[in-house]
């Protein structure tokens, strides 16, 4: 049986959709069989940073409906064997995803993977909740800023009351904090919350920091999930909190300012 | 033919009203208030029973309509110059200081008009609710007819409520409201005080107008005299 994630925040353009490229791609480059689905139907970005846009034929909906099978809309990816994406649709509408048409093809692909990334699109609507409802683990992303943690936090509360396994009562979602586009420097300079401030609000715990980077926006256009990416700080911070989730014991890097030139130091922990 | 059930039964049983003093006849002013307060405690607002109070004539159907507009239940008004248009509105009329808790104290003049003053003998308490987790932002947790004891922190956005007593045992960062149904003798514990707003028996105070009142350490609200105090919790 695979495990769900969820990949979640409230706000949006805070690095989910990146999140969840880099955070699938590196479960299946650590050799297990993994599907990401997205879930912002309407949008659909996913594909595009995953480099595949030119090849979805079928989609989400498409196979909720009844119109594909799961089969015919999963894509194969070009480098990882282990990794599968299933693309939102960018033509129907929100309402297009029903809780049974969310769980049957979830349970589906239980069967086959042994994690399942579930990308949810910003707001708690609808497209956010099924994203989520299901999900065994959440990684919560937020940005190092007081309306980001609050949306997160807002997003917290949810997962603790209304997924599915909160209404069960029998385990709750294992949380994960994701703290993306950090900048040590603006930190310093007192113009972004720390993250010991957003620790201590969210109160979860801390699975990786990321930092901002340049990288992020050059891999995203030529459709590399950023992970992918040799020598880029976020790339190695991605591969870390990969580590960390499949259990093992990293040091977190990029947290403090680093002085310019000392090569050894940004790549030492600290 | 003998008939072996009574047409009626009489219990005893307290049921808890809240005292509304009004302090300003002037109805938008009422109206803005209710509708605030009926924000920042929905759910004691809900169907709470009332019985109104004013020393001067005010316009009893504009009231009763204001009242009723946020779920209140307006059951009687107290003996005075209200009582002549409450009895042709079928309202009851009940004496000066019925229900009234102890002595009430003077009217405070620095609170705003009309307030929700002292409550009704108290009806039978309930056990503390015990919540371990964190209280997330835009979550409500209400405890009836009893105390509130939260182990965890409050976030901003967030509001907990309790007819009782609030404990927090983690940082309270968003609004707590003890003693939602007019006990003056409730009051808000927190290890870190950071509200966005506490309130007591209808009387509160939101960040604003905390700035020389504890910030960031363990301090406690209460109503002395009808006037908000929030102080450092020394032992
Ligand atoms: N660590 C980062 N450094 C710099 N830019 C980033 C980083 N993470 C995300 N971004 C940029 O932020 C924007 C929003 O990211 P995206 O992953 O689409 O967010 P979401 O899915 O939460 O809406 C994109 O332009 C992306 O390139
Ligand atoms: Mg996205």
């Amino acid at each position: 049986m695979a495990k769900i994630i969820v990949v979640t925040s409230g706000k949006g353009g805070v690095g989910k959709t990146t999140t969840s490229a880099s955070f699938a791609t590196g479960l299946a480059m650590r050799g297990h069989k993994t599907a990401v689905i997205d879930f912002d139907v309407g949008l659909r970005n996913l594909d595009l940073i995953m480099g595949v846009e030119r090849r979805v034929v079928f989609d989400f909906v498409n196979v909720i409906n009844g119109e594909a099978t799961l089969k015919q809309a999963l894509i194969k990816d070009k480098h990882l064997d282990k990794l599968h994406i299933l693309a939102a649709s960018q033509t129907r509408d929100k309402d297009a995803l029903t809780t049974e048409g969310v769980e049957k093809v979830l349970n589906d692909l239980a069967q086959d993977f042994d994690f399942i990334v579930c990308d949810s699109p910003a707001g708690i609507e609808r497209g956010a909740f099924l994203a989520m409802y299901f999900a065994d683990e959440a990684l919560v992303v937020t940005n190092p800023e007081v309306s980001s943690v609050r949306d997160s936090d807002r997003v917290l509360g949810i997962l603790s009351s209304k997924a599915r396994l909160a209404e069960k009562g029998e385990t709750k979602v294992k949380e994960h904090l994701v703290l993306t586009r950090y900048n040590p420097a603006r930190v310093a300079k007192g113009e972004m919350l720390s993250l010991e401030d957003v620790k201590e609000i969210l109160a979860i715990p801390l699975l990786g920091v990321v930092p901002e980077s340049s990288s992020v926006l050059t891999c995203s256009n030529s459709g590399v999930p950023v992970i992918r990416e040799e020598g880029s700080d976020a790339g190695l911070a991605y591969q870390d909190l990969v580590a960390r989730f499949l259990g093992d014991e990293v040091p977190h890097r990029f947290i403090t300012e680093q002085k310019k030139g000392l090569f050894s130091k940004l790549f030492g922990a600290t | 033919m003998t008939r072996s059930r009574t047409a009626l039964e009489i219990k005893g049983r307290m049921l808890s009203i809240t005292r509304v003093r009004v302090l300003d006849a002037d109805t938008a002013a009422i109206r803005a208030h209710l509708e605030q307060l009926a924000k920042q405690m929905p759910q004691a607002v809900k169907g709470m029973a009332v019985v109104i109070d004013s020393e001067f004539d005010a316009d009893l159907p504009a009231l009763l309509e204001a009242m009723r507009g946020v779920g209140m239940q307006p059951l009687a008004v107290s003996d005075g110059p209200l009582a002549a248009s409450a009895k042709g509105l079928g309202l009851a009329v009940v004496s000066k200081d019925s229900g009234k808790t102890g002595n009430a104290a003077p009217e405070p003049a620095k609170t705003p008009p009309p307030q929700v003053a002292s409550a009704a003998a108290a009806s039978q308490r309930r056990p503390a609710r015990i919540i371990a987790e964190p209280v997330r932002s835009g979550q409500q947790i209400y405890a009836e007819h009893g105390d509130l004891v939260l182990l965890n922190t409050v976030s901003p956005g967030a509001e907990v409520i309790a007819d009782g007593c609030v404990h927090v045992y983690g940082k309270l960062a968003g609004r707590a409201i003890a003693g939602a149904r007019g006990d003056e003798t409730a009051r808000i514990f927190c290890r870190k005080m950071e509200a966005e707003l506490v309130a007591i028996a209808g009387i509160y105070a939101v960040s604003e107008q905390m700035k020389d009142s504890p910030r960031g350490a363990a301090a406690m609200a209460y109503l002395e005299q009808g006037r908000l105090r929030i102080e450092p919790h020394k032992i």
